[in-house]
């Protein structure tokens, strides 16, 4: 029986507990005690990755029950870099805490613990209805980190953030209730193989239940018009809890992964029909162009971040939406980068925050700050990735997708391009060109702009823990630049294996009900 | 090998002078140099092989799919341009350490020069265009840093801003260019794309990539009509302006032009597009250098005009203007280096640029004039400069073009040109360093060596490259034209003079119309200045506050943070979504046949449509709205009864009490009466959303309730009892089946409570405990707060619920109940406690952690699954038939229970931590001063007090 | 039967979302409220209606409702009320920090006075 499964979702589930219980009142223990889960994430994070290299796709039976009866945990390679990438963002937020927010309020780090369980378990769960409960444990946890501090205006972004996740919620369970009621199963496999022999009949309400599970997935990834939640929770959130929230949008985009993959290679399982119609492809288009709008207009460091995070979402979803292997795999590696760079932005932001005194991240001219010249350095290399400059993998990222839209990348699958893909390569490189303007003004107004008349600020706040924290973003970066070969190898063969679900249904069902190729 | 470490060389170094801040500016100084000298060796090792005629490269594979890989090769042309980078590079490097001040950050300075250094023999060396793209951008980046050096002057900052915006347009442009050019070759090696221009050329892609390739050219190169950066980027300190903007960065759309000469010129697009925009930039560059006040305003229209030249002979497309070009590259370099530096010494003796202020310099700072008139001589392309020999074979070349269908347009406008030129060199000369003094504030001098060695040194290569071409020049040209033109370079000899030829005669013409110019200069300035000139600066600025004006009001209006059209939006999308899936697809009635409906579900069901109307209707009214909630509630427990749901009924029931005790205790907080909403159009948008929500989703239920279907169920009924050891098939799959869903659910609640323990314990604290201390609700409740009869009830309804409870949870496994169940009653009894007797003697009595029975129940829960796994078996494996005990009846159940107790710790803790804090907080406002015994007497509170709305 | 089910889901959705569509924090709570009951109901009814049949093991020959919906309403019922409860302290905390139950963000100059302190 391979536990190791599990394991993602229960250590996190036992510390987080433990800390409320135990530990509640002894800071030092409690921060060891996170950060050491943390490590012990990463490197089961690093091991599940390197088992799922070899192309299985693991399962495991909850109450040895097995699908479609019982729970089941699938790890196939999308799962395991997922669990890995989740571990890694979260040993640096959990890091940069320790510079002193985790004190703004109490249970910052149970709250840290439960939100990676809830991720670790929508990535790992095989399950429709148990993705649903998964979806509500990171909510909550997040509802509870996005108000963590306190302040009027973050207590009302998340009450405003709370109620959309609740809409959302209802909506998923009314799409459920239709599958369900259609299919009458809640096993991913055995969804995906019964959605292709329902009635015909019955075919327009599995549709429209897929279409629910579509919104919610969207309202998750943020794609415009669903994406209302994220500028003002991102802006108005801690910048560590900020940082975290970069991987909250790619729980939506893995679903949609997933779910649609699973469903796709037969023309009679219409969910891949979602894809085909290429809708998705557009809707990133938009969110792209609302996010770089919002990057040239934005009115604060952290306003400007979120639009940044947004419009990386917009280019992921186009290559998600072209839904071709190569696509794939270029999506995952630019979900990847995003997800860090991202990350680093909020804190590198947080950072200076915390010294300009009096002016927090708006955008006008404040007086010198302590630490100018690194911090300045970081948010400069930074900046590069978010807009995608050389040398930073972000350059890499959208050079993959822009030439795995054109159908012209050799490795993975290959497969044809995108239709109308010079007008997406337009839109992707002038988005560039914009968010490029807009953070030169942003950097040069914080950075270089002085006030005549104020004196220098004198705020000192740590430096070394933060930096540390950032600079784990960065060398991950820099690893998935300088390893861009191996990295872009994996991401093919995990593309690859999406687009040949039958494992993964053989895997959860067994070779007789997977029914044969598909 | 060798020449990978000449790229990286710049860059690793780059981090020594960072390093060295504190060492101030010889120490930073010398680390550049020594790096910057190294490298430079290193490249000349290669020169001998590179003039036999090899190219030597290097290949590692980076990322393979994407055909970019870190591959390098040095042939002519890359030889001569690192060269020029490098050597000049070194002498930048010294004149700095002189030119800036000791306030200067120097180690940053350093530190940006050598990384645009790195990146751009990276340009230079790269044999695989994508990886030329990275460097290309980078050399953009690092000029954004060297021109914002002085980031704190406002020019500093735009023009750094401007620079960055438009050659980073370029730079994606180019990527555009580079990939068409790749989709068309299937490789982005270079030395395989120089193969194949053929295919290239005839490619129906080929225009789309000409277009974007040239655009990243033009606007590298300040080429027409995306000079005006340039001029901009004078902001810089002195020595930027001499390396980036005139000897190395601006010459990089040329090298790039010159690169794909190859495969791209030769065609009537090519020839067209390049020649022409060649042509004008040049002429327009020198009209407006000639007109310029500002000294390195003069000298930057300058450099536009040379780039705009060498553009134009590479537009020609001939190896012999090729030739030409190279030649004038070597010649510019030296020339327009020196000349900028020499600017420098001047502003930093005199303290201006300014034309109008300078004059009659000449015998105050011999040294310096002496070298200026030298570089300006070049520059003019008099004889016995370099200028000379670059500017003749220029025109000769011009001479015998065909330009816009006529033979007689080219000369001409080089002619014009080349007046001009002349004309703004003699300018600089004559404003300097003759004529009056306009400014005797300072007593300028000639600098110390330092400052003018490194303007010297090019001053002399100017004058050697005029005097011995040949020796000095010669084999270089044409070994930099082999690796352009690939190929055979055509034959000639580099000499001074060509005896009398066309060139010469027009050559003759511009200086004698030049000087002329000088003479007549005011009057000239004074037609110009009629002219009305569209401004490149204005239309930037106005086209930015045009994008962050838009921009901005978009901001506004999408994400203005007004929820409602948040919502409207989203939910509006969703059912479009909906709908749209709905009606592409195939849709049967069902068949199932229809439940009759008796009267006492048709009173009840008319009880929900009037509570449902009561709510919307008064929903301001706060306790009516809880009443009917409460209703609300009650129906739906109800319909589970009726419809064979007896768990969840019993479930509802007890959640619907609980959830009004919240209700009530939150009511009690929030204001008193809610004021009215602004309804935009009458909320008639509000009303159409909501009811196509509620048609839908009643429409979906009812269209899925009448279809008959196969589900998953049979297989829970047939292994339920036998295998879950449990005859409530609900209960089983709660804590077996899908006891996985559950042990999550218990998590969402543990979380929910930790998160309102932190939300109101946070309100007891800070600013927020002044407000609650001074706050009241305003309203004075029931005198006996704790009537005695509701306190003796509640105390033996204690025990008895308990027992209740405890009966639920046993039984929970077989009958409807349940830990979750139990726990609810439980919560209730206590809570009643509280309500009735006071928060403090509850609290007295009722000792427990809350926190404590959060934790221990999530752990409880946790444990029981991690039991199994130690027994072998999957996590949450139900103990049932696992323990082979001879009482195995009593045993069988241990582990579910076991996991049913976590939960029901678990839902107890988290729903009295709620309920105590929010009670909690209560007794901190000015009405709740804690009662300790129980039956105390009437209070009268709050009359008096400033209720919040009153204050804010 | 199923006609009433589907007009009361029907009812609840319309009502829930009218007030969700609110300007003040309670109201707003109040519909999240009736939206769960439409949804719980929603999801129980996917089962399909049955009456005097629970899920019970007993007499194999008894109707027998679907056991799978109640489970997962049951489980919906749970994480709800944690949500409602979480939601409404979550409104008297923005109530005391803002000094209003408007549920709208503030404005950019709010925003300002906001970093100033």
């Amino acid at each position: 029986m391979n536990h190791w499964l599990i394991l993602p979702i229960l250590l996190p589930a036992i510390v987080a507990p433990l800390l409320a219980l135990a530990l509640r009142h002894d800071l030092i223990m409690t921060r060891t005690f996170s950060i050491g889960s943390m490590v012990l994430l990463v490197l089961l994070g690093g091991y599940l990755t390197a088992m799922a290299s070899d192309g299985a796709t693991r399962t495991y039976a909850l109450g040895e029950w097995g699908g479609p009866v019982g729970i089941v945990l699938v790890l196939d390679r999308l799962a395991a870099v997922m669990l890995l990438l989740t571990a890694t963002l979260g040993l640096g937020i959990a890091i940069y805490s320790l510079s002193g927010c985790d004190k703004a309020g109490p249970h910052f780090h149970p709250l840290l613990q439960f939100q990676l369980m809830g991720l670790n378990g929508a990535f790992l769960t095989g399950d429709l209805f148990n993705l649903f409960v998964f979806f509500e444990i990171l909510l909550i946890a997040s509802y509870g980190l996005m108000v963590h501090g306190g302040g009027a205006a973050r207590v009302r972004a998340g009450l405003q953030y709370v109620m959309i996740n609740l809409v959302g919620s209802s909506i998923f369970l009314i799409g459920l209730g239709l599958i369900y009621g259609v299919t009458g199963t809640l096993n991913m496999a055995d969804f995906a193989v019964k959605a292709k022999q329902i009635a015909a009949a019955d075919s327009a309400l599995l549709q429209t239940g897929i279409a629910l599970l579509v919104a919610v997935f969207g309202i998750k990834a943020a794609v415009v018009p669903l994406h209302f939640w994220l500028p003002g929770t991102y802006a108005n959130a801690a910048g560590p809890v900020a940082a975290l929230f970069a991987i909250m949008t790619k729980v939506g985009a893995y679903a949609l992964i997933r779910v649609f993959t699973l469903c796709h290679g037969d023309a009679a399982g219409g969910a891949a029909d979602w894809f085909a119609s290429g809708w998705l492809v557009w809707g990133g288009v938009a969110t792209l162009i609302v996010g770089t709008i919002g990057i040239v207009g934005a009115r604060s460091l952290n306003q400007q971040a979120s639009f940044a995070g947004l419009a990386s979402m917009g280019t992921l979803l186009i290559a998600i939406g072209g839904f071709t292997p190569a696509l794939g795999s270029a999506a995952i590696y630019y979900l990847i980068h995003s997800t860090l760079a991202v990350a680093a932005l909020f804190l590198v932001i947080d950072m200076i925050i915390r010294r300009r005194t009096g002016f927090g991240d708006a955008l006008v001219a404040a007086p010198r700050f302590v630490h100018g010249g690194l911090i300045a350095a970081t948010f400069f290399v930074i900046a590069i990735a978010v807009i995608g400059l050389p040398p930073l993998s972000g350059f890499i990222g959208k050079l993959l997708i822009l030439s795995a839209l054109a159908g012209q990348t050799s490795g993975g699958e290959g497969g044809g391009g995108v239709a109308g893909w010079p007008w997406l390569w337009g839109v992707i490189l002038v988005t560039s060109l914009l968010a490029l303007i807009g953070f030169a003004f942003s950097g040069t107004l914080v950075f270089w702009r002085r006030p005549s008349d104020k004196p220098a600020e004198t705020a000192s706040p740590p430096i070394v823990v933060p930096m540390v924290a950032v600079g784990w973003l960065l060398a991950c970066m820099v690893l998935m630049t300088l390893l861009a070969g191996p990295a872009t190898d994996y991401f093919d063969q995990t593309a690859g294996q999406l687009f040949r679900p039958q494992g993964y249904l053989e895997a959860t069902l067994g070779e007789a009900a997977a029914g044969g190729g598909s | 090998m060798s020449l990978l470490l000449i790229v990286l060389l710049p860059f690793l170094g780059a981090v020594l002078p960072a390093l060295m801040i504190r060492s101030g500016r010889d120490a930073c100084a010398i680390s550049a140099a020594s790096i910057n000298l190294l490298a430079l060796v290193l490249l000349l090792t290669h020169a001998p092989a590179v003039f036999r005629g090899e190219s030597p490269r290097v290949l590692w594979r980076w990322v393979e799919p994407l055909g970019l890989n870190l591959s390098l090769h040095i042939d002519g042309l890359g030889l001569l341009f690192a060269a020029l980078i490098l050597g000049i590079g070194l002498l930048v490097v010294i004149y700095s350490r002189f030119y800036l001040g000791r306030g200067e950050a120097v180690g940053n300075f350093y530190t940006y020069l050598l990384l645009f250094q790195g990146a751009m023999v990276g340009i230079v060396l790269s044999n695989n265009v994508l990886l030329l793209l990275v460097f290309w951008e980078l050399t953009s980046l690092a000029s954004f840093l060297l021109i914002g050096f002085w980031g704190h002057t406002s020019q500093g900052r735009q023009g750094a801003r401007m620079a960055l915006a438009v050659t980073g347009s370029g730079g994606l442009a180019l990527i555009a260019g580079m990939l068409l050019v790749g989709r068309v070759v299937g490789s982005y090696e270079l030395t395989e794309i120089l193969a194949s221009g053929d295919t290239l050329r005839q490619s129906p892609q080929y225009r789309w990539a000409l277009g974007l390739i040239l655009i990243g050219c033009f606007t590298k190169s300040a080429q027409f009509p995306f000079h005006f950066w340039l001029p901009h980027a004078m902001a810089a300190p002195t020595p930027v302006s001499a390396y980036l903007h005139s000897a190395t960065m601006v010459k990089a759309g040329v090298f790039l032009l010159a690169r794909m000469w190859p495969v791209m010129s030769g065609t009537q697009e090519w020839f067209d597009i390049v020649t022409s925009v060649g042509l004008i930039t040049m002429l327009i560059g020198a009209v407006i250098a000639l007109f310029q006040e500002d000294l390195k305003g003069l000298l930057a229209y300058s450099t536009v005009s040379h780039l705009g030249l060498m553009t134009m002979l590479l537009g020609i497309s001939t190896p012999m203007a090729a030739a030409g070009c190279v030649l004038h590259i070597i010649n510019h370099a030296a020339f327009k280096a020196s000349l900028f530096m020499n600017a420098g010494i001047i502003d930093h003796e005199t303290g201006t640029r300014d034309l109008g202020r300078l004059g009659g310099l000449l015998k105050w700072m011999p040294i310096t004039a002496g070298l200026a008139m030298i570089a300006a001589a070049s520059m003019a392309g008099l004889p016995p400069m370099g200028g000379f020999l670059s500017k003749e074979w220029m025109l000769e070349e011009a001479a015998h073009t065909k330009l816009w269908g006529a033979d007689w347009t080219l000369p001409l406008l080089v002619t014009v040109a080349a007046i001009f030129s002349f004309a703004y060199s003699l300018r600089y000369v004559r404003g300097v360093f003759f004529g009056p003094r306009r400014d005797d504030s300072t007593t300028p001098h000639d600098p110390k060596a330092g400052l003018w060695l490194a303007p010297a040194v090019l001053a002399a290569l100017a004058i050697a490259f005029g005097l011995f071409p040949e020796a000095m020049l010669g084999e270089v040209v044409r070994t930099t034209t082999r690796g352009l033109v690939g190929g055979a370079e055509p034959k000639f000899e580099l000499a001074l003079w060509h005896g009398p030829n066309m060139a010469l005669a027009m050559s003759l013409f511009a200086v004698v119309l030049g000087s002329l110019a000088i003479v007549a200069y005011r009057p000239v300035r004074r037609v110009w200045r009629q002219i009305p000139l569209p401004e490149g600066r204005a239309i930037f600025d106005w086209a930015l506050r045009l994008l962050s004006g838009t921009t901005r009001a978009i901001n506004e209006l999408l994400h203005g943070g007004s929820l409602r059209l948040y919502l409207t939006t989203m939910l509006t999308a969703v059912l479009a979504m909906g709908g749209w899936a709905f009606y592409r697809h195939e849709f049967g009635r069902g068949m199932r046949p229809l439940l009759e409906v008796g009267w006492v579900e048709g009173a009840v069901w008319g009880l929900l449509m009037i509570a449902c109307g009561l709510v919307v209707v008064f929903h301001r009214q706060r306790l009516v709205a809880v009443v009917a909630i409460g209703a609300i509630g009650l129906v739906v427990s109800l319909a589970f009864v009726r419809l064979s749901a007896p768990d969840l009924a019993i479930t509802q029931i007890a959640v619907e009490v609980v959830t009004l005790i919240l209700m009530l205790l939150a009511l009690y907080f929030l204001p008193k009466r809610l004021r009215a909403e602004q309804e935009p159009g009458g909320g008639l948008g509000r009303a159409l959303v909501s009811i196509a929500c509620g048609l839908t989703v009643g429409w979906l239920g009812f269209a899925t309730m009448t279809r008959d279907f196969e589900s998953i169920a049979g297989e829970y009924w047939r292994r339920s009892l036998p295998e879950g050891g449990g005859a409530n098939v609900v209960n089983v799959i709660i804590v077996d089946f899908r006891g996985f869903d559950t042990y999550g659910e218990i998590m969402v609640l543990g979380i929910a409570a930790l998160i309102i323990f932190g939300l109101i314990s946070g309100m007891m604290r800070g600013q927020l405990r002044g407000a609650l201390a001074r706050w009241t609700s305003g309203e004075s409740y029931s005198p006996s707060r704790h009537p005695l009869l509701m306190v003796v009830v509640t105390r033996l309804m204690l025990p008895l619920s308990l027992i209740v409870a405890a009966y639920l949870f046993v039984r929970g496994h077989q009958m409807p109940g349940g830990g979750f169940i139990a726990a609810l009653v439980v919560s209730i009894a206590l809570i009643m406690q509280y309500m009735a007797s006071g928060f403090g003697w509850a609290e007295d009595q009722i000792s427990f952690d809350y926190h404590a029975l959060i934790g221990g129940g999530a752990l409880v829960a946790g444990a029981t699954g991690i039991a199994a796994m130690a027994l072998g078996h999957p996590f949450l494996t139900s103990g049932f038939g696992h323990f082979h005990l001879p009482l195995l009846g009593d045993v069988e159940l241990a582990s579910a229970m076991a996991f049913d107790l976590g939960v029901f710790l678990t839902v107890v803790g988290g729903v009295m931590l709620a309920l105590a804090q929010l009670s909690n907080l209560g007794e901190c406002t000015r009405d709740g001063a804690t009662k300790s015994e129980p039956m105390d007497y009437p209070h009268t509170s709050g009359q008096g007090g400033t209720s919040r709305e009153g204050r804010d | 039967m199923e006609w009433l089910v589907a007009a009361a889901i029907a009812t609840l959705t319309a009502s829930g979302v009218y007030l969700i569509l609110a300007q003040r924090t309670y109201t707003i709570v109040i519909g999240l409220g009736l939206l769960t009951y439409a949804t719980n109901l929603f999801l129980f009814a996917t089962g399909r209606l049955a009456v005097n049949a629970p899920p019970i093991v007993g007499d194999p020959q008894a109707p027998h409702t679907d056991p799978i919906p109640q489970a997962l309403v049951l489980t919906a019922i749970v994480i709800s009320f944690g949500m409602t409860a979480l939601t409404l302290v979550m409104a008297v905390r923005g109530y005391f920090e803002s000094g209003g139950d408007d549920v709208d963000l503030l404005g950019p100059e709010e925003e300002v006075a906001k970093e100033r302190r």
